[in-house]
């Protein structure tokens, strides 16, 4: 039976309250699902698909179990909204998480069970018809994967999402980069209480550009002045002037003479007392 | 009329800044399991067969809550957040991505570690230069752990023996 218009039923079954957030988004003229033809439904007798957020609770699951009871025998679409509904997301081993026995909260399966799949899986072992869930995953997703969620169910859009099996044949490489692999690492680790995860890589990138062209402490100190002027980005030049200082101390520590470009500095440099170069092979 | 999204029938971008679903890139996954452990939702597993010496790497985007933890804990950037956020399906196996890698086996006994042949290849990478002897390191971190334990209880009953007799 191919649908025209889908009326939904929005049932909660222990959300956080984003995806319902979302949902309302959805319905919104600048999102407007009802262009699509979905509208919501009082009650689940009326409906033919029933939207579920929440990893559902113990608590809920018998009135979950009841309204899809109660909908009308086909289509019973049920469309998971968040990743809550699709396999209970964070609260995946909480105690008032409903599971089925069969499906452990600390199992090594794969897909990862929970959600609204176990509902799912008791009514049709009861013998209920119920028609094909829609895995919308996010946490909460946006009102574009919603309503892309939606409009696959309707069959208006392809489906992108694809299952992958990679093997060693894949390749492998172990990317070089122009300063030390121990001190980019704790270079990144630092760089990550200043800026986050977001800007990190890109920085970082730059900051060793930067470290592989210096030939000398001066130079370095130099190019990242040059680069903090052309970005006016405070947070970036801060972050800057943290790793070069960072970079200085982790030099100080590990020695000079190792796999560097920048040659040791003599006496002191710009306040902070740096030693000599040392031979690095003799401790 | 102008102001509804025209979504779902034109290609639409996520911002810059968005969090859409993570990625394993295979090529530089190194099967550490640091991604596993930072996981708060378990949306990644790391499952050994130590019978055939496989180690799965698994990321189930269905479980995932996009907190970018993975992201920041990966050693080689293997695993990173995209901005793809279409990934509605009727199917819930279309979520799963697998990475699998060979755990690396003693050339000793013959009996796989608990890490792959790649992480040892980061551990070497990663290694000052100058501070230790690395062909010697080499020979001896290749061992397993009882191996290297017996090893090293051998070379140290023989070198006692050189002082004593």
């Amino acid at each position: 039976m191919k649908l025209r218009s889908l009326y939904i039923f929005h049932l909660d079954t222990g959300a956080c309250n984003g995806c319902e957030i979302e949902l309302f988004d959805v319905l919104t003229p600048y999102y407007d699902a009802e262009r699509l033809g979905v509208r919501l439904a009082a009650s689940p007798r009326h409906a033919h698909a029933m939207a579920v957020t929440g990893p559902l609770t113990r608590q809920t699951y018998y009135a979950a179990k009841e309204a899809i009871k109660a909908m009308p025998p086909k289509p019973r679409i049920i469309v998971a909204i968040g990743t809550c509904a699709c396999s209970g997301g964070i609260f995946y081993n909480g105690y008032p998480i409903y599971r089925r026995p069969e499906s452990p909260r600390e199992g090594q399966e794969y897909p990862r069970r929970g959600g609204i799949f176990e509902l799912v899986q008791d009514l049709r072992d009861e013998g209920e018809y119920v028609g094909p869930v829609v895995y919308i995953p996010g946490c909460p997703p946006r009102p574009e994967e919603i309503l892309y969620g939606v409009a696959l169910a309707l069959g208006l859009v392809e489906k992108r999402a694809k299952g992958e099996h990679y093997t060693e044949e894949a390749g492998f490489e172990l990317p070089e980069y122009p300063i030390e692999e121990r001190i980019r690492l704790s270079l990144r680790e630092r760089l990550k209480y200043v800026v986050g995860y977001f800007d990190r890589e890109g920085i970082l990138r730059d900051f060793m550009e930067l470290a592989g062209k210096a030939e000398s402490v001066e130079e370095l100190h130099r190019l990242i002045e040059d680069y903090c002027l052309r970005n006016p980005d405070s947070r970036i030049s801060l972050a800057m002037r943290v790793l070069e200082r960072e970079f200085l101390r982790l030099k100080e520590k590990y020695g000079w003479e190792v796999g560097m470009n920048a040659k040791a500095p003599q006496g002191e440099v710009r306040g902070v007392q740096v030693a000599v170069k040392r031979d690095a092979g003799s401790r | 009329m102008a102001v509804t999204l025209k979504y779902p029938f034109v290609k639409l971008e996520a911002p810059p800044e968005y969090r859409g679903i993570p990625h394993i890139e295979p090529r530089l996954c190194i099967g550490c399991g640091a991604c596993v452990n930072a996981c708060p939702a378990d949306a990644l597993l790391k499952i050994d067969d130590h019978s055939t010496g496989t180690r799965k790497i698994v990321l189930d985007v269905g479980r995932c809550i996009r907190c970018a933890r993975c992201d920041e804990a990966c050693p080689t950037g293997a695993i990173r957040m995209t901005r793809n956020f279409e990934v509605a399906t009727l199917d819930r196996s279309d979520h799963v991505e697998v990475v699998e890698l060979r755990l690396h086996r003693c050339p000793n006994c013959g009996n796989y570690t608990d890490y792959t042949e790649r992480a040892l290849e980061k551990a070497f990478q990663i290694l000052p230069e100058g501070l230790f002897d690395k062909e010697e390191l080499r020979k001896k971190a290749i061992l397993c752990r009882n191996c290297r334990r017996k090893l090293t209880v051998d070379d140290t009953i023989e070198a006692s023996r050189e002082v004593v007799g």
